[in-house]
């Protein structure tokens, strides 16, 4: 995805949201959306979700394998407990790259 | 906590693939790469897919300065395996001391005021993202980073504070200096794409 033969950051980082957080997965949407938000500082979440969740988004060094495992138990198996760190993740780093294009869109008066 | 079925990989060929691959390079395959083979349409590809284009397309940054932004976001993120990796894809692009001041200390390091001015921001972005403001994003377009060009570094930014996430929850390998060195040579090769 390119734009006058830049990288469409914009359309990227909504490919990758869409893909993760609306796209069929071995996760019910809802868990991995609810993991991003809490991930972004969003509400608190289920357990064991919410730790792992909070933990990632506050600093992922601190993250257990008590955490870890806790997600795989509930969810049942690792590739489900992967999908719900990589929401987490996304979660996370969605959140500086939108409020990084606030700040830019604001200094150069783009259309948001 | 590491998960096993990563470590191995899902399904026959991957297991084969990431066999193949330690065997030809004689390194252990990074933990980078497994997740990259891994449950590959679910996240792989769409973040391989921004990755490259963040990392290798089109833009005023050099790759070098592209991957020491990623290695100083890891280090504001406390991610061992990251920083250790696109340092030492920066270091093949640039000086390695200049690398290892900005890693120290990028104020004071031997890099562009353009370099400097975006990292700063990138400090703000991934340490205290809701405090960012369009101050912020004007102080570097003020010492002459284009539009273009920061968004282009908000992207590596935000990339970045994925990656370490992951790696981190996930309790990535930190690989020795040499094979951090080794690993960079296929990463400049082959790139991010999955």
């Amino acid at each position: 995805m390119t734009a006058h033969g830049r990288p469409n950051h914009r359309a990227l980082a909504e490919a990758l949201r869409r893909r993760v957080l609306d796209g069929p997965g071995m996760t019910d949407r809802a868990i991995r959306r609810a993991t991003a938000e809490r991930a972004a500082g969003g509400p608190a979440m289920e357990a064991p979700y919410d730790d792992l969740a909070r933990q990632l988004g506050e600093s992922a060094a601190g993250v257990t394998d008590e955490q870890v495992a806790s997600v795989v138990r509930a969810t049942g198996s690792e590739k489900a407990a992967f999908e719900v760190i990589a929401a987490g993740a996304l979660g996370a780093g969605l959140l500086r790259w939108q409020q990084g294009i606030k700040a830019l869109d604001e200094a150069t008066d783009a259309p948001a | 906590m590491r998960l096993p079925e990563i470590e191995r990989g899902d399904g026959v060929f991957n297991r084969l693939l990431i066999g193949f691959i330690s065997l030809v390079s004689r390194m252990r395959l990074p933990d980078a790469a497994r997740v990259a083979f891994y449950h590959k349409d679910f996240f792989a590809t769409p973040m391989g897919a921004w990755t490259q284009a963040a990392m290798r397309g089109p833009s005023t940054w050099s790759v070098g300065e592209r991957e020491l932004m990623a290695a100083l976001v890891a280090k504001w993120n406390s991610c061992a395996f990251c920083v250790g990796a696109h340092g030492a894809v920066a270091a093949k692009e640039m000086q390695r001391p200049a690398v290892d001041a900005a890693l120290a200390d990028f104020r004071a390091a031997p890099i562009s005021e353009c370099l400097k001015a975006t990292l700063a921001f990138l400090e703000i972005m991934t340490l205290q993202p809701m405090e960012l403001s369009a101050e912020d994003a004007k102080a570097v377009l003020h010492v002459g980073v284009g539009a273009e060009a920061l968004m282009d570094a908000i992207a590596v930014g935000a990339l970045f504070s994925i990656v370490t996430r992951y790696a981190d929850t996930l309790d990535f390998a930190v690989p020795t200096a040499n094979e951090f060195d080794r690993a960079a040579n296929m990463l400049l090769k082959r790139g991010y794409a999955s």
